[in-house]
């Protein structure tokens, strides 16, 4: 094998089991060590020779990317999620329809980036990247439950929303279904801020789906909702 | 396998946002691949790749190559100056010679701004401070590569426009075709490079690169130096070329210097001749004869009232010279050849000879004409006058006048002054016998001799034209004749001639004689005072013009402005910038006749030149002027910018001839002609054509002129229009409600037709593409007819004779044949015209009431007895002339049927496709293409042209020469008229060897 490929994939390994560890630090250094290495390859995007160790090279770059992504997620770190996205795309739309069988996280990271559009309100963006995927995609649960949401989302049923928080296909998701949790409870608040000229607390509360009166008063003060305080 | 692609550049911009330097570089790497392809996705992320750009942190290289992305990415949005400073920072990544369509748009901008930076900085005379080393840097670059890849004309072509003389030069010696680069360069500095200044820089250098050249061109060097105005390299060349051992190198020599006269500049080639050493062993007093004379005051004095004598004077002297030195001797020979050829002499005199052997003018149109014309017209008498003065000019042939002495002794006054100078146009180049020849009309001594001022006035502007620009020998007498006189009308005659035969001379004492008659105030002689002063000063951008304009605003008369904004226009001519200033304060005047002059001195100022910003005024002028003297002028003047690319004029003046205002149309008519004329251009035919039937009645005038201008020899062949414009001219002579005008014009135009017995063409260029001084002067003072129809003799001076004229070492006409490669009925003569027989007699019966019958019998009655009383007059004309007064009754019927080339043409076989000329030959400027040599020739071309004066090398040099051009003229000259004195025999008994016979005087019966 080649040397330089046996070095990523020891790497690799290190990285995988620092990621066991929950060693986050030593997997982000890791994380970019590799990625320096991977730039050494000309088989990889945007280049894609076709070099002797090309589908073992590809296959192993994408992997890497697919645990960058998970990374992220596991860090919370929403840019590095999209810098690292975009980066694994290439492998997945362009890649897979020559010589790279197709992965079987594909799905799983393509739905977490359709949530974490929907999480930062990039209702476009979303939908652009819906129109790219083909029909056997969208029948994928991964996908389907983010369209589902969305759709959710739009209508304004949010507790279908919150409720979707129980049925995620994959626990990665958890992280994206909180975030939608604060993101629906800012809709819902942008909202009655428009809605009503006062509100009691409990009234509040529950609108807002916060167990207690004291998570109420937290968010409000962090968010300093004038019709809120007023009513207060 | 098919290459798999990406579909985005995403993945390439996301990794840009990564912490690691190396992951940026790798995404910038792949980038600059991929740029191309994904500019749109890009350009969204161009602020973050500007920001690495900036990142004082990252290494140089990696700056660059942000640079580069940004670069092309702006390139594709379209937006070329971001692009090229971002390029400038990208250092040598820029890669000049890359093929992409990136680098071709950033590159042509990229000299672009250098070019106009360069500019810029000249013209403000600050040093090139501000320009960007890196761009210069790039420029450099490119210029290196195009040198390197053998790309010489452009690298020349950048070079020339960077002002990067240094370029240049390293460009064409580096070139493998020296020769070739070299007159590519000259061309090119000549059409492209507007500012007078830089293009003389150019020249220089030219020059200089020639001179290096172990086998200099020096036919292209002595055009250079002549355009620089250097007489010294010139001379000092010839000089060289006179001493060879090779006759070759002799022959060249004299082919410089007929290339050199064919310019008309005769300030110029009086230097160079002055400026060729005489033999050493030469006594002083041999010198002085043959040297060219500085002052004509002396060589008048040695040739007492003879005419010039050149030739025997330097003949003389050779025969001493042979005894002393041999090598002396033969120099000497060659030399005086040379000086003949330098004065223009010996060309005027093969042209004469040319013209008049083969002279095929038509009298029968002149004829037509005259019949036609009603005798009280004055105009038209003299349009006739000037037509037949025209259509004979330069072939001494005068038989129409002596025929016709009643009918032309009703010129009375001007017209007997115009009658009288058209004789000079006639003898046009006749320098050994005009004086002679004007004799009878000339002033006699004291003033008290009995001929009328107007025929004295007439025949000292008669002599003007017979010596048009070399008027050495003729200068005193005009001088004398000038200040001994005070009749005005003399006054006026003398000024013009003195101003023709000193033109471009710049001579003090000449100019404070006309100066003295300027002073006189009188409205008449003044005019031609301020117009001689332009021609005495041609070109100079003396001070002497802001004497001319100060006294433009002092004087009362009009036509003495007139007269001197003309002046003031002619002594700019040629210097283009130089002329701003002047221009500038006579388009600003209060007076429109100085505004008018204005207009003229543009256009002769940036002559030729197609000037843009010339153009522009002018269009501005002819616009918005308020008077409409001025916006004719302003149009007409575009016809002198352009001349040197006609295909452009109809295109400018197209709109401006479709005008309200007659005189923009009049302007826009002449502009065609002036500057298409001779070039039988399709466009400028139908532009014309419209024009010819305006409404109004000078609108046609001009038009009828400006088409006889553009269709100068061509025949039918060449164009179907030339012949429905031939019988359209005749149609508007033959009818009788016909406005006096365009009668006038279509006269006129019928001789320009004909001009110089259908051997001539108006030619503002020379073979060398450099201007023709006299020609374009002649045209602009013609243009002048406008208000003075004796000034319509001017465009004499723009004919140039189609002749291929090749000659031997002896600079004698070797017999000699050459190929035209093309149907002779091309370029043949028009056939002669004939009258009508067959077609008037199957027209249909009409009826007729008595009355007119009887007044038609009566007419009849007339008109028979009309030309019986011709035939006896013209008994010898050819029988189709007399023909014309039998048919009289029925053509006058029926004028529309009257035809030229009515006769069909009985052809044997099928015409052959070439044709076989023999030395002298008519080429016509269009035929000029095919003119091939025979190879099996005994003469050989030293320089390959197909027109013009042509050096022969003889192969076999041992056997006789057959020479041919000897026939004198005197043989065929018919008899002249009753009125003829028999004075004329000492004149013509002392004719130098093969020039024509001046033909008898003749006088007016008054």
């Amino acid at each position: 094998m080649d040397p330089k490929l046996a070095e990523v994939s020891q790497l690799f390994e290190r990285f995988k089991a620092a990621c066991a560890r929950e060693d986050v630090d030593t997997c982000c250094n890791v994380l970019s060590k590799l990625k320096v290495l991977l730039t050494g390859f000309s088989s990889l995007p945007p280049l894609f020779e076709d070099t002797p160790n090309a589908i073992h090279e590809l296959t192993l770059a994408r992997d890497i990317y697919e645990h960058a992504v998970l990374l992220s997620v596991k860090i919370g770190d929403q840019d590095a999620f999209e810098r690292d996205f975009f980066q694994l795309k290439p492998y997945y739309t362009d890649a897979s329809s020559s010589r790279l069988p197709p992965s079987s996280q594909e799905y799983m990271i393509l739905g977490l980036n359709l949530l974490r559009l929907l999480v930062q309100n990039r209702i476009a963006e979303f939908h652009t990247e819906l129109e790219l995927l083909s029909s056997t995609a969208l029948e994928n649960p991964c996908i389907k439950h983010a369209v589902e949401l969305e759709q959710s989302f739009m209508e304004g049923a949010y507790n279908r929303v919150l409720s979707a928080k129980q049925t995620v296909p994959c626990k990665t998701y958890d992280y994206f279904m909180d975030l939608l949790a604060k993101t629906v409870r800012d809709e819902i608040a942008g909202c009655s801020e428009k809605a009503y000229g006062y509100l009691s607390v409990s009234d509040a509360r529950q609108m807002l789906l916060f167990s207690s009166d004291n998570e109420l008063l937290q968010y409000i003060k962090e968010l300093l909702l004038p019709v809120l305080y007023e009513s207060l | 396998m098919a290459a798999t692609m990406v579909s985005s550049a995403g993945a390439l911009l996301a990794m840009l946002n990564e912490s690691h330097p190396q992951l940026k570089q790798h995404a910038l790497y792949n980038l600059n691949k991929f740029v191309d392809q994904f500019w749109p996705e890009i350009s969204t992320s161009v602020p973050l790749i500007e920001s690495l750009y900036e990142d004082e942190e990252f290494d140089r290289h990696q700056r660059q190559l942000a640079a580069l992305v940004v670069s092309k990415v702006f390139c594709y949005l379209g937006d070329l100056n971001d692009s090229l400073s971002y390029a400038l920072g990208a250092g040598s990544l820029f890669d000049v010679s890359e093929d992409s369509d990136y680098v071709h748009s950033l590159l042509a901008k990229a000299i672009d701004e250098y070019a106009s930076l360069k500019a810029k900085a000249t013209e403000s005379n600050a040093e090139a401070a501000n320009v960007d080393p890196r761009l210069e840097a790039i420029v450099e670059r490119m210029l290196d590569k195009c040198i390197m890849d053998g790309k010489h004309q452009q690298a020349m072509g950048i070079a020339i426009e960077c002002r990067r003389l240094d370029k240049l030069e390293e460009a064409i010696t580096r070139s493998d075709n020296v020769h070739g680069t070299l007159s590519y360069c000259i061309n090119v500095s000549h059409a492209f490079v507007s500012r007078r200044e830089y293009r003389c820089e150019v020249l220089h250098l030219l020059v200089n690169v020639y001179q290096k050249l172990p086998y200099p061109d020096y036919l292209s060097i002595c055009q250079c130096l002549m355009f620089l105005d250097e007489p010294e390299g010139v001379a000092s060349i010839l000089e060289k070329l006179l001493r060879s051992e090779n006759k070759d190198d002799v022959l060249l020599a004299f082919q410089i210097a007929f290339d050199l006269v064919e310019n008309e500049h005769q300030a110029f080639l009086l230097n160079v001749r002055d400026r060729l050493s005489v033999p050493k062993s030469q006594s002083s007093e041999m010198v002085q004869p043959k040297s060219s004379d500085p002052d004509p005051a002396q060589n008048n004095s040695s040739t007492a009232s003879e005419d010039v004598q050149m030739t025997e004077g330097t003949s003389a002297s050779i025969a001493i010279v042979q005894e002393t030195d041999p090598n002396d001797a033969i120099y000497a020979e060659r030399l005086t050849k040379i000086k003949g050829i330098l004065s223009g002499e010996t060309s005027i005199q093969l042209t004469l000879q040319f013209l008049y052997s083969h002279n095929k003018s038509d009298l029968l149109i002149l004829k037509t004409i005259k019949q036609s014309v009603e005798m009280r017209n004055s105009v038209c008498h003299s349009a006739t006058i000037y037509a037949n003065a025209i259509m004979h000019a330069g072939t001494t042939v005068d038989t129409f006048l002596r025929d016709n002495l009643d009918w032309l002794s009703r010129a009375t006054n001007w017209a007997k002054f115009s009658a009288t100078a058209g004789l000079g146009v006639i003898h046009r180049g006749h320098l050994q016998q005009g004086r002679s020849l004007m004799r009878p009309y000339l002033p006699q001594g004291g003033s008290g001799g009995g001929g009328s001022p107007y025929s004295e006035g007439g025949a000292l502007y008669a002599l003007g034209l017979i010596h048009a620009n070399h008027g050495k020998g003729i200068k005193q007498f005009l001088r004398d004749s000038l200040r001994s006189t005070n009749v005005e009308v003399i006054q006026h005659g003398a000024c013009l001639g003195l101003g023709l035969a000193a033109l471009g001379t710049a001579d003090e004492d000449i100019y404070d004689d006309i100066k003295s008659a300027l002073y006189t105030d009188s409205a008449v002689a003044g005019e031609a005072a301020g117009i001689s002063m332009g021609l005495l000063m041609v070109g100079s951008a003396s001070e002497k013009a802001s004497e001319m304009l100060t006294y433009a605003h002092e004087t009362q008369h009009e036509k003495i402005i007139r007269g001197l904004a003309l002046g003031i226009a002619l002594t700019v001519y040629g210097r283009e910038e130089e002329a701003d200033t002047l221009i500038e304060q006579m388009t600003r005047d209060q007076d429109p006749i100085l505004r008018y002059g204005g207009m003229y001195a543009l256009a002769l100022a940036y002559r030729g030149t197609a000037n843009n910003k010339a153009i522009r005024q002018l269009l501005h002028f002819a616009v918005s002027d308020v008077s409409d003297d001025v916006r004719r002028t302003a149009v007409l003047a575009l016809g002198f910018v352009l001349y040197s690319e006609p295909e452009q004029t109809p295109r400018i003046v197209s709109l401006l001839s479709e005008s309200y205002n007659p005189h923009v149309r009049y302007g826009a008519a002449l502009a065609v002609g002036i500057s298409c004329a001779g070039t039988g251009l399709s466009e400028a035919i139908s532009l014309l054509e419209p024009l010819t039937s305006d409404v109004v009645d000078f609108v046609r005038q001009g038009a009828l002129i400006a088409m006889a201008m553009v269709m100068v020899q061509m025949n039918e062949a060449g164009d179907s229009r030339v012949g429905t414009f031939r019988r359209q001219l005749e149609k508007i002579i033959l009818d009788k409600h016909e406005d006096t005008m365009s009668k006038m014009g279509a006269i006129l135009a019928s001789g320009i037709l004909d001009a110089g017995g259908r051997n001539v063409t108006i030619r503002l260029l020379s073979k060398t593409k450099h201007d023709k001084v006299t020609a374009v002067v002649g045209l602009a003072v013609f243009s002048q007819f406008w208000y003075w129809y004796p000034l319509i003799y001017f465009i004499s001076l723009s004919f140039s004779p189609t002749a291929f004229i090749g000659l031997n070492y002896d600079l004698k006409v070797p017999k000699f044949e050459f190929l035209s490669n093309a149907k002779p009925s091309l370029f043949e003569y028009p056939k002669p015209t004939t009258v009508p027989t067959t077609t008037s007699a199957v027209k249909l019966p009409t009826a007729v009431l008595s009355t007119s019958a009887k007044a038609k019998a009566r007419a009849k009655k007339e008109a028979e007895q009309k030309a019986n009383a011709e035939k006896a007059a013209g008994a010898e004309s050819s029988s189709a002339a007399t023909n014309t007064g039998k048919e009289k009754s029925s053509s006058e019927k029926d004028a529309d049927s009257v035809q030229v080339d009515s006769q069909p043409e009985k052809k044997a076989g099928p015409e052959p496709s070439f044709e076989i000329l023999t030395n002298p030959a008519r080429v016509v400027p269009a035929q000029e293409k095919f003119i091939k040599f025979m190879e099996d020739s005994r003469y050989a071309p030293v320089k390959f042209v197909p027109s013009g004066f042509v050096l022969l090398r003889d192969l076999q040099p041992t056997e006789p020469e057959v020479l041919s051009l000897t026939d004198a003229p005197s043989s065929t000259v018919s008899p002249a008229g009753g009125s003829a004195t028999g004075q004329q025999g000492s004149a013509s008994a002392m004719a130098v060897d093969e020039e024509p016979q001046p033909p008898q005087p003749f006088e007016y019966t008054s």
